[in-house]
């Protein structure tokens, strides 16, 4: 593995402190494992000529230039689009568990949120950032200059999980907020009633916004891996149940497939992008989804 | 169930420790933050069942594990026989039963089984305790009774020895039960020497058996079996003599046949006649002379079958015997003795109308040919008389009368052959076309002979009626049981006979025709019996024939002829051999009465013996020795030398065993242990007496419920 790409490994970006270079690492990682530009080819306009060095796609070579100087020349594009991306991050207790005391659900989003902010910004895309948790607590408007970068940051720097969650409700209420048609990111748990949640993801759907829903669940509650007899407790509402872990896992994996086979379902009808995570799976999973479903649109 | 520690059975007590541990002391589970409690709740019911479900598992394995523990510990032992409880060393009232048929003869490893059975017995009882009583039965008849001491009793086992005259083992033990259930003692065994042989354990012995040992519930039972698992043995079957009474000169036949059991290749059989030997010095002593010999080669399981032939026998009694060559397992059914008497032929008077010796031809040369009369070897001497000359005949010189074809005879006539027949003679009446008027024949002298009233002549003259003997087992059809079906009595068919209307009282069908009506009909009178034949074989073929039973090829005929009239003069009436046990009665002549008799063993041992004069028999009651027996008075001249034979019975020396799984039928639901060896009766008497110690098996017990729960705790509490 090189050296670049091992920051799409939760565990390694973990120990960098600071959020910039975090995004920064988790970007350049990314880009590097892949083969072409992933900027070329959708909302960009030309802007200068340069010489062909291999590598380079064979379509972009200017055949006038060609033509007229006999040399291979290629074309060069430069972002122009105005896609205005949100981040919209749940910061309810629950998204600040971690079984493995390492990195919260919490801390891999703000990972994902800055590495898709770095990159969006550095496309030049306007990007604003929502906070909820039962409502919007926080939100900074969207803007593309290099300065956003660092106010998300350090605004998603201050964040504490804390309080309940209404996902639906904080939903409705982006949706309601929202004037133009954008890019809206949401980096959920998604623990809580699903029914409202769907109607309020067709909600912002039917308002004309792109969706991307990353559903970010802890290691442990996607696998599951306790043995022996455990009480478990829930951290927003304190409610415990006692049970034999060995002997309930396969009974807990078959429900939360269940559970996200049902979003991916409900997403897949609404147009909705849905990328299902956890905090040990690594970076570029995520932002392969949200560049798989970025370019499927433009 | 009893136990050896009673009190650590209270250790059960400690079962309520996991009760409170699981009540009071339940381990706290891990408390873990988990925020995806909402999948786990849909669930949770299910397995919450399955986690109590378990819990209660691991409760009752761990009670179970110290209830058996403690079980364990207080070593209970199962007795299979409910049974007093107490020391070992109690004094026990033990019956030893043992079979002492000549089969306990058999030799294996050089000892007779019987041999072996003692040595175990003796063994036996130097472990019973002291202060036991002990009593010893065999096979011999007789009541059961306790020993003195044990000293006794060792002294009556060394001294017990076969017995031909022996009863089944299930009729001892059954008398062993009786004597049990009359002891005082608390402690009862039974202990059986058998050598499981089928003969000796009859099946049909078993419900009275079972009724028996049902009296003595709380007797232990043990079989101890010093039988040989494949016997190889040659036996003899019984002898079958063509009669024990014979005509002189009359060839005597004797058959038998030779079995084998886990033997093959040949083997020779011997026959031997007893002569006198002129060169004794005692008189009348007696050499045996080899009178035939015949090789047969068997394989192991087969029988063949054997015959012999003797011939110019003189008058008087003759006894011998049949062996077998070589030796073999068992020395008592290689040897079979027989007694034959001859006697001079038997004189028949056959009386019909005149001319009598037409009517009475084809009967008189059926009994008594030409050739043979000629050269003296006619079984009969027969006279012919006609019908009229009965009055003043003499009837006393003659064995049997017979009537062809009578005519009305007088009441007096009639009286006086009933009179005949009752003093021990016999009388056949051919019954054919003189029988007219019926009136006559159906009135009181005519019937106190006659075997019914007739009723009227009937016709067959498609000639389908025919002779149709259905049971051979009569001694004068017994000839034909060789031949069963194979007889053409067709060829013989009878056109016309007299119908009977009742058959007189006591009278039955010895054979029938094919119709089902009667044709040869018995009556007993007195002593002596009457035949009544209800169609004629004296008609001349030429005169519209009642029947073709004497012409042709007519030897049916012939045979039944002189079956019928060897039947009548009594030749196989008298019993001259018989099998070890029975009493032996030998007919005297009343003239001629000694006042005592010498009776000389096998063995040669002398006995007199005194007749019953009123009955004119001698009466041997000490039967036991298989061999020839002689009994002599008077002198070798004038005087009486006659004798019989006593065999074993076949069934008394066959070696095919029970298997242990068909012996359990015998005892029904009463418990028996079967034993080889000295070790196995040990341990079978330790176990019946203390009962089965369960410690071995509790304690597997406990580890595997131990094992068990330290596999599920394991699976139900693995540390997270």
């Amino acid at each position: 593995m090189s050296t670049v790409e091992k920051y799409l490994k939760p565990e390694v970006i973990r120990q960098i402190k600071r959020l910039d270079l975090r995004a920064q690492f988790i970007v350049k990682g990314f880009l590097h494992g892949l083969h072409a530009s992933p900027f070329h080819g959708f909302s960009v306009e030309f802007s200068e000529h340069r010489k062909y060095t291999p590598g380079d796609d064979p379509k972009d070579i200017d055949w006038l230039i060609y033509a007229k100087t006999d040399k291979y020349y290629v074309k060069k594009y430069e972002a122009e689009t105005n896609i205005t991306g949100y981040l919209a991050m749940d910061i309810s207790r629950s998204m600040g568990y971690t079984h493995r005391q390492d990195m919260t659900k919490f801390d891999y989003t703000i990972c994902l949120a800055a590495a898709l902010c770095y990159l969006m910004i550095s496309q030049q895309d306007p990007v604003g950032l929502l906070v909820f948790d039962e409502k919007i607590r926080k939100s900074l408007p969207p803007k593309s200059r290099r300065g956003q970068l660092a106010t998300v940051l350090s605004v998603l720097a201050n964040l504490k999980p804390t309080g309940k969650t209404d996902v639906a409700a904080s939903l409705t209420q982006i949706a309601a907020m929202l004037r133009h048609a954008s890019l809206v990111m949401i980096f959920s748990d998604l623990l809580a009633e699903p029914e409202p949640i769907v109607q309020a993801l067709h909600r912002l759907r039917h308002r004309g916004h792109d969706v991307i829903l990353f559903h970010v669940l802890d290691e442990a509650e996607a696998r599951f891996p306790f043995e022996g007899m455990v009480e478990l407790e829930e951290p927003e509402s304190g409610e415990r149940l006692t049970l034999d872990a060995d002997n309930f896992r396969h009974d807990y994996l078959a429900e939360i497939e269940a559970f996200r086979e049902m979003y991916r379902r409900e997403c897949f009808q609404a147009g909705i992008d849905y990328v299902p995570l956890d905090t040990s799976m690594q970076f570029d999973k995520a932002l392969a989804g949200y560049l798989a479903g970025r370019k499927a649109r433009y | 169930m009893t136990f050896v520690n009673p009190l650590l059975l209270a250790g059960a007590g400690l079962v309520v420790i996991p009760l409170v541990l699981h009540l009071v002391m339940r381990r706290r589970p891990r408390l873990v933050e988990f925020p995806a409690l909402r999948f786990v709740r849909l669930r949770h019911e299910t397995n919450q069942r399955q986690l109590r479900l378990r819990h209660l598992l691991l409760l009752l394995l761990r009670m179970l594990a110290i209830v058996l523990a403690a079980l364990a510990l207080a070593r209970p032992s199962l007795r299979l026989s409910a049974g007093p409880i107490g020391s070992q060393r109690a004094p026990v009232a033990a019956a030893l039963v043992f079979d002492t048929s000549p089969r306990m003869e058999y030799r294996h490893e050089n000892r007779t089984r019987l041999e072996a059975a003692q040595e175990l017995a003796l063994w036996l009882l130097a472990q019973l305790p002291p202060e036991s009583q002990v009593a010893v039965l065999d096979s011999r008849r007789g009541p059961a009774a306790f020993q003195v001491d044990l000293g006794a009793a060792r002294h009556r086992i060394e001294r017990l020895e076969t017995t031909a005259d022996a009863q089944p083992i299930p009729h001892v033990l059954a008398e062993a039960a009786r004597l049990l259930a009359g002891s005082e003692l608390a402690r009862k065994e039974m202990y059986v020497f058998t050598d499981l042989a089928r003969a000796a354990w009859p099946i049909d012995a078993a419900g009275r058996l079972q009724e028996r040992l049902n009296e003595a519930p709380d007797a232990g039972l043990y079989l101890i079996d010093v039988g040989v698992a494949q016997p190889a043995n040659l036996a003899l079957g019984e002898l079958r003599l063509s009669g024990q009474i014979v005509s002189s000169r009359s060839t005597l036949r004797i058959e038998t046949e030779l079995i084998s059991i886990g033997m093959g290749d040949k083997h020779t059989v011997e026959l031997y006649v007893l002569e006198p030997d002129p060169a004794a010095k005692v008189p009348g002593a007696r050499r045996p002379e080899k009178r035939g010999e015949q090789t047969v080669s068997l394989t192991p399981g087969q029988s063949r079958s054997l015959e012999f032939r003797v011939s110019n026998l003189n008058q008087g009694t003759h006894q011998g015997y049949v062996q077998i060559l070589g030796q073999d397992g068992l020395g008592a059914d290689d040897r079979r003795y027989f007694t034959v008497e001859v006697k001079p032929a038997w004189r028949i008077l056959i009386a019909a109308p005149k001319p009598e010796n037409t009517y009475a031809v084809f009967l008189r040369e059926a009994l008594a040919p030409e050739s043979f009369r000629r050269s003296g070897l006619a079984r009969f001497a027969c006279d012919v008389a006609p019908l009229d000359d009965l009055p003043q005949k003499d009837l006393a010189p003659y064995a049997a009368v017979c009537l062809l074809d009578p005519k009305p005879l007088e009441p007096l006539v009639w009286q006086k052959l009933a009179d005949y027949v009752a003093e021990g003679h016999g009388l056949a009446v051919w019954l054919g076309r003189n029988a007219e008027p019926v009136k006559t024949f159906n009135e009181p002298p005519a019937q106190d002979v006659l075997a019914g009233k007739l009723l009227r002549q009937a016709r067959s003259p498609e000639g389908k009626l025919t002779l149709a003997p259905e049971n051979l087992e009569h001694p004068a059809l017994v000839a034909f049981r060789g031949l069963a079906g194979g007889v053409p009595w067709s060829r013989h068919p009878v056109y016309r006979y007299w119908q009977l209307d009742a058959l007189a009282e006591g009278a039955h069908v010895i054979a029938p025709f094919n119709d089902a009506g009667p044709a040869i009909v018995e009556r007993p009178l007195g002593r002596g019996r009457a035949i009544t034949v209800t169609t004629p074989v004296s008609d001349d073929p030429n005169r519209d024939p009642w029947n073709l039973l004497p012409i042709g090829e007519a030897w049916p005929f012939v045979i039944l002829a002189n079956e019928m009239m060897a039947y009548l003069v009594g030749s196989g009436s008298e019993e001259l051999n018989y099998r070890a046990g029975q009493t032996v009665a030998l007919e005297l002549p009343a003239d001629r009465i000694a006042p005592s008799y010498l009776l000389t063993g096998p063995d040669g041992t002398q006995a007199r013996i005194a007749p019953d004069v009123k009955q004119h028999r001698l009466m041997i009651t000490s039967t036991e020795l298989p061999g020839n027996y002689r009994v002599q008075a008077g002198g070798p001249e004038e005087g009486v030398d006659r004798g019989f034979s006593v065999n074993l019975a076949p069934e008394q020396t066959r070696l095919e065993r029970w298997s242990d799984q068909e012996l359990a039928q015998f005892f029904g639901t009463y418990p028996f242990r079967l034993a080889r060896s000295k070790e196995q009766i040990e341990l079978n008497v330790h176990t019946g007496r203390v009962g089965r110690e369960l410690f071995g098996v509790l304690i597997l017990a406990v580890a595997a419920v131990l094992g068990l729960e330290h596999v599920l705790a394991n699976r139900f509490y693995k540390k997270g």
